[in-house]
C-alpha cells in the first residue's frame, strides 16, 4: 500500500510546566488570550460533590446573549463602539462554519475579524489577507478591522469606507453570540440596552455535574511533565481525560473484541471522581476566576492532590489564541488543559489541529 | 509530592499521538436495523475485508463508545490505518440487505479534542 496513505494531518501539542508562584508564569496570559470558549470541564479526583465555593464561582459566570440577524455594521454604531472600546466585549457569529460560510468575531481587544469566502471578500472592498490555510488557490480571506483605531471614529474617511462596505456593498448579517466582561465596575444592563432594537435571548451557561465511581486514575508527579519516570506521558494523560469526559470504559482486557483501551500506567483506582462541565459562551475572564478558585481550594488541607481544568474553544471560531488564525479541516479542535497541583505547580497542555498555528 | 516549585519547562510535540479517533454514525435509508456494538464492529470489519482483503484489513481498531439508539460510535485506530478505515467506512453501503451509510462527523488525533455537539452553542456538526 502506498506510504502516503499512511500519513495523517499535522497536530500539535504544547506542554508547559511552571508554578503559579513564579512571577514570570504566563498562565494568565494563556487563559485570557483564548477568547472563545464553549466548554469547560473541571475534574476533581477524590471528590463526590462540587465544593460550594467552586459552584458559587460558576453560578456567577456571565450570561450571554443570542442575537438574531444582527447586521455587522451595527458594531460601528457610536454606542456599540464606545462599549467595545471599554474592552471585555466578545462576539462570535452563531452557527456559521469556518470552512464554508462567512464568520465574524469581535475580540476584547476591539479587533473585528471577518473570515470571508472569495466572492464576499471581493465585493466587500476592505483590505485583508489570504487565509493561511488553503489548498491550492486562495479561496478564503481574513479581514481585520481595529475598532479602537483613532482613525475609525464617526466622520472620518476610513470610518465611512468601512461603513459603506459593511452596510451597502455587502450587508453582512448573522446570528451572534455576545457577552461582556466589563473591566472594573459592573455595568449590568448596558448590553441589553444596546440590543434593545434586535431580537435576542439571554442564555445562562449550562452546568452538569457527574460523580463517577471506581475510576482508574493515572498517577501524576508535578516535576515529571514528560512522563519519564513517575507519570504517564502528556498524550496518554489527555487520552485518559477524554475517555473520562466521554464515558469511555478504560478497564478492558487485551483480548476484548470491541476495545482494548486501558488507563495508562502507573495508575490507581479512585473511589470517586467529580466531573463538572459548563457549556455556553464563556469569556476568558470567567475561566480565570474559576482557575483562581480551584487554586484556592487546592491549598485547603484534605483536598485532592491535583485538579484538571479543560477549556475547549469553538471549532468554528476564526481565531484560537490571540489573533492567530484558526481553521477546521477535520475537527477544528483548539483546547487547553491545566493540571493544578497542591504545591501550586501546574501543567498546561495546549493542543491544536492541522489548521492552526503553534499555541503561544 | 514535591514542595519546591517546579522550574519552567516547555515541550512541543508534533504528531505525537499514535492513534486517531473518529466520531461516526450509521444511518439507514429505510428501515433501521437494531445493532449491538459487536454487530456494528463486525459490519465495519466486513467492509474492510471487502475493500482490502483478509490481509489488508488485518489491523486493529477499537470501538470506544457505541450508542445503540442513535447508532453513533467513537473509533480509535492507529495512524497508519486511518485512511484504510475511513475509505472502507465510505464504501459500506448496506447492512443485512438494507441500504445504509456511515457519516464521519469528526476526526482527531486526541480523544480529548472530540467535541460534543451542542445546539445551545452552535457547535459544528458536519459530515466530513
Amino acid at each position: 500500500m502506498s506510504s502516503h496513505l499512511e500519513k495523517c494531518a499535522r497536530s500539535l501539542l504544547v506542554c508547559e510546566k511552571s508554578s503559579f508562584m513564579n512571577e514570570a508564569s504566563r498562565h494568565e496570559t494563556h487563559v485570557c488570550k483564548h477568547s472563545f470558549n464553549y466548554k469547560i470541564s473541571v475534574l476533581i479526583p477524590e471528590c463526590g460533590v462540587l465544593p460550594a465555593d467552586i459552584a458559587n464561582v460558576i453560578s456567577h459566570f456571565k450570561s450571554y446573549f443570542l442575537v438574531r440577524d444582527l447586521p455587522v455594521y451595527k458594531f460601528l454604531d457610536a454606542k456599540f463602539l464606545d462599549t467595545v472600546k471599554k474592552g471585555g466585549f466578545y462576539a462570535l457569529s452563531y452557527k456559521t462554519r469556518i470552512d464554508e460560510d462567512n464568520v465574524v468575531a469581535l475580540l476584547s481587544s476591539g479587533h473585528l475579524v471577518l473570515s470571508l469566502d472569495k466572492d464576499t471578500y471581493q465585493q466587500l472592498g476592505l483590505e485583508g489577507k489570504p487565509s493561511e490555510y488553503k489548498h491550492r488557490k486562495d479561496m478564503r480571506y481574513v479581514v481585520t478591522v481595529d475598532l479602537t483605531d483613532k482613525s475609525l471614529v464617526p466622520g472620518t474617511k476610513r470610518f465611512q469606507q468601512v461603513l459603506l462596505s459593511l452596510k451597502e456593498r455587502v450587508p453582512l448579517k448573522s446570528d451572534f453570540l455576545l457577552t461582556r466582561c466589563p473591566p472594573g465596575a459592573e455595568e449590568d444592563g448596558e448590553l441589553q440596552a444596546l440590543l434593545s432594537q434586535h431580537t435576542y435571548e439571554e442564555c445562562r451557561p449550562t452546568v452538569i455535574s457527574r460523580s463517577l465511581t471506581d475510576i482508574p486514575r493515572p498517577s501524576l508527579h508535578p516535576s515529571d511533565l514528560r512522563g519519564n519516570a513517575h507519570s504517564c506521558t502528556p498524550v496518554q494523560f489527555l487520552e485518559w481525560l477524554g475517555s473520562v469526559n466521554l464515558n469511555i470504559r478504560c478497564n478492558n482486557s487485551a483480548s476484548s473484541f470491541l476495545s482494548t483501551y486501558v488507563c495508562p500506567e502507573p495508575c490507581a483506582t479512585v473511589n470517586k471522581v467529580l466531573l463538572c462541565t459548563v457549556t455556553g459562551f464563556i469569556p476568558p475572564e470567567d475561566v480565570y476566576a474559576l482557575l483562581q478558585e480551584l487554586r484556592r481550594c487546592l491549598a485547603e488541607p484534605g483536598f485532592t492532590d491535583w485538579v484538571s481544568l479543560t477549556v475547549h474553544g469553538f471549532a468554528d471560531s476564526p481565531v484560537s489564541w490571540g489573533a492567530a488564525e484558526h481553521g477546521f479541516l477535520k475537527g477544528g479542535e483548539n483546547f487547553y488543559n491545566l493540571v493544578c497541583f497542591k504545591n501550586q505547580d501546574y501543567w498546561l497542555h495546549m493542543a491544536t489541529g492541522s489548521q492552526d498555528g503553534c499555541p503561544p | 509530592m514535591d514542595e519546591e516549585p517546579s522550574s519552567y519547562e516547555r515541550v512541543a510535540y508534533k504528531n505525537d499521538s499514535v492513534y486517531h479517533y473518529m466520531k461516526i454514525c450509521l444511518i439507514f435509508g429505510n428501515e433501521r436495523k437494531p445493532l449491538s456494538a459487536e454487530q456494528f464492529k463486525q459490519l465495519i470489519i466486513s467492509g474492510l475485508k471487502e475493500l482490502y482483503g483478509e490481509v489488508g484489513a488485518a489491523f486493529p481498531f477499537d470501538v470506544l463508545t457505541f450508542d445503540q439508539f442513535v447508532l453513533s460510535a467513537i473509533l480509535r485506530v492507529y495512524n497508519n490505518g486511518l485512511v484504510k478505515l475511513w475509505s472502507a467506512l465510505t464504501l459500506i453501503g448496506s447492512c443485512e440487505n438494507e441500504s445504509c451509510a456511515f457519516r464521519v462527523t469528526q476526526v482527531s488525533s486526541s480523544v480529548s479534542k472530540l467535541i460534543l455537539v451542542l445546539k445551545s452553542t452552535g457547535t459544528s456538526c458536519r459530515s466530513l
